[in-house]
């Protein structure tokens, strides 16, 4: 994930043209200040270790030879079509020269140990007693499974606007908002309570969220960063995974308290001995597992929950740098991301071993991925990033495990959307130019894109509600609203405004395990 | 009469003319590029030190920016940032932030 998206960021060139009006200030703070500063306003994107995240990696190797003129211009006025914002009147001059200063200076740093006492520590709790909290929704809503919640990340990734926004998807209003503080990243919904969600953040803390009554009652800090969450079918553990440190950790759902870490290393396809980001990580309804993907180890390890000492079966040579995931055949099968192999790797997790690996194009981001049954056969989706000339959303046959179509599309693509009573699979178009307004309708029966939406802003992250009627889209950083459409004509019935809103979470997600699968393919798991 | 009913008429032409001219989409668009950065496409953010320009008066946002523009008025990162805008930009991007409601 760090080296694509890097790659993705440009380097504004407006911002370019007001360098050089700009000189004074001489004062520079001392190091532990600017580190602090550090730390305060850029770390959760550009990473505690300086080795970079969602943002590039800021350190003195990485900076050698730049301009510090033009990297002030930079911190000043944000990098137009990226996530970073503008510091002018946030920060002074002289911080923002000190800051750079800084960083031209400071190398990498190792990665930092947080331990299973450190996370400890870090348990806070703001509701003492659960069994005071309604014991229903404190807002209008049918069926629970048709919240929507949006990771709005607020524009400095951080701050007022940092927070978790959950929707109800029939009527599109706004029926609660969680502050955390930093922004947040995953949603995950508890599949055995229905009132219980799990929120983390850029900085890896967890919230455990009462949809109830829309508030957080408990937050544990897993790490430095990394996205990896997933809850356990029985709704009793979460596992967390984290890119600084490379390490995982299983924790008590219901107190947020620590259960066991675990070091992620392993030896990588090559042979080398290696010590790994946390990919995804995913609970089956098959089993009580939960899958892991190591990402520089190119290894899937597959943990039992509901054994002692939580034992690990280890998956190898899967890929190279794994990424992200979604589960087939009642949860059975799990198709992993590659993104240096550009596959898609088929694992069944009742044998614990690799099925086969397909072509996904170039660089295979599958986000959430996709599956939907079309004339008796179960079709995956899965996007890809597209730095290459293959811009494609690839289709596979899941029984059969083959190659069905490479669908052309505009551009490079980030997250596929589909439901079963939804006649289109939405893929977000991710380009860094005006493709990136928009959103492209493949038709499920034809294969072929027959629509593109112009949803404004920098569009992805596209979500159906649970009911399969509205098409969710986040309009990302400078639109600044939640866009839906109406799933059959395609128009735009409401717009919901928050601050950056990035991935969108439907509850439904508990009942058909991977978009697109109708509930009754749940059945196939007990 | 016909004097005032004529003098009515010429200034529904202006108005209309000038609102015909300004281009909601393009301001938007414009706006997307160039103020949203700070300013947000309809409002700041929370945390942001910036002024809001969504629901101001159009003509206010106009004089405004150009005087930014033409440096009579004096803000270094405003100066820069408006420095390339032409009269039709900023007609159009005033009445964009003119139409957002707040």
């Amino acid at each position: 994930m760090k080296k694509t998206i890097t790659k993705r960021l440009n380097q504004s060139l407006l911002a370019v043209s007001i360098t050089t009006l700009l000189s004074s200030g001489v004062a520079m703070a001392k190091s532990d200040d600017m580190h602090q500063l550090y730390e305060d306003n850029c770390s959760s994107c550009h990473g505690s270790d300086h080795g970079g995240y969602l943002a590039p990696a800021l350190n003195s190797e990485t900076l050698k030879g730049r301009s510090p003129t033009a990297l002030r211009t930079i911190v000043m006025a944000g990098s137009f079509d990226t996530l970073m914002p503008p510091f002018y009147g946030k920060l002074s001059d002289d911080e923002i020269r000190g800051v750079i200063k800084h960083l031209q200076a400071t190398p990498k740093q190792p990665n930092p140990a947080w331990t299973l006492d450190d996370m400890k520590k870090s348990l806070k709790v703001y509701v003492k007693d659960e069994s005071t909290l309604p014991d229903k929704p404190t807002y209008k809503i049918d069926n629970i499974d048709n919240l929507i919640g949006v990771a709005a990340r607020g524009k400095y990734g951080r701050g007022e606007g940092a927070r978790a926004i959950f929707i109800n998807s029939t009527t599109h209003q706004k029926v609660g908002e969680v502050p955390t503080g930093v922004a947040a990243h995953i949603i995950d919904f508890n599949p055995a309570n229905p009132r219980w969600a799990y929120v983390k953040t850029d900085t890896a803390e967890i919230f455990k969220v009462d949809l109830y009554s829309m508030q957080a009652t408990r937050s544990i800090k897993t790490g430095y960063n990394g996205p990896g969450m997933g809850v356990s079918r029985d709704g009793k553990y979460i596992m967390a995974g984290s890119f600084v440190p490379h390490n995982a950790v299983i924790l008590d759902a219901d107190t947020l308290e620590p259960l066991k870490t675990f070091e992620l290393e392993g030896i990588d396809p090559d042979g080398k001995m290696v010590s790994s980001d946390s990919g995804m990580i995913i609970g089956t309804p098959y089993a009580d597992i939960f899958a892991i993907a190591l990402e520089n180890a190119g290894q899937v390890w597959v943990v039992d929950y509901k054994k002692d000492g939580f034992p690990v079966t280890k998956i190898e040579k899967v890929g190279r740098h794994l990424h992200d995931a979604f589960l087939t055949h009642g949860g059975k099968k799990l198709m992993v991301a590659s993104y240096d192999d550009s596959i898609v790797a088929a694992i069944d997790l009742e044998k614990r071993e690799i099925i086969k690996r397909l072509p996904a194009g170039c660089v295979p981001h599958v986000g959430g991925g996709s599956a939907v049954v079309v004339d008796g056969r179960t079709l995956g989706f899965g996007t890809n990033f597209g730095d290459c000339d293959k811009m494609v959303v690839s289709v596979w046959d899941l029984d059969k495990m083959e190659v069905v179509k490479q669908i052309p599309v505009s551009g490079g693509t980030e997250s596929p959307a589909a439901h079963a009573n939804a006649p289109y699979v939405a893929v977000d178009i991710i380009s860094k130019d005006r493709r990136a307004r928009t959103v492209q309708l493949i038709d499920k029966k034809t294969l072929e894109v027959v629509k593109t939406l112009d949803v404004g802003g920098h569009a992805y992250f596209p979500e159906y509600s649970a009911d399969g009627k509205f098409l969710y889209i986040s309009a990302g950083y400078n639109g600044d609203e939640v866009v839906v459409y109406d799933s059959n004509t395609l128009q735009k019935v409401a717009s919901v405004p928050m601050e950056s809103p990035a991935g969108i979470f439907s509850r439904g997600r508990v009942k058909y395990m991977t978009r697109g699968l109708s509930p009754d393919e749940m059945e196939q798991s007990k | 009469m016909k004097m005032r009913h004529s003098v009515f008429m010429l200034a529904g032409l202006l108005a209309a003319g000038s609102s015909q001219a300004a281009s909601l989409y393009v301001g938007h668009a414009k706006a997307a590029a160039v103020c949203s950065q700070c300013h947000g496409i309809r409002m700041p953010s929370a945390d942001a030190p910036f002024p809001p320009l969504g629901g101001r008066d159009v003509e206010y946002l106009k004089t405004a920016i150009k005087q930014y523009r033409d440096k009579t008025r004096v803000s270094e990162i405003m100066n820069a940032i408006a420095g390339s805008l032409t009269d039709k930009d900023i007609n159009d991007i005033a009445h964009y932030y003119g139409s957002v409601k707040p």
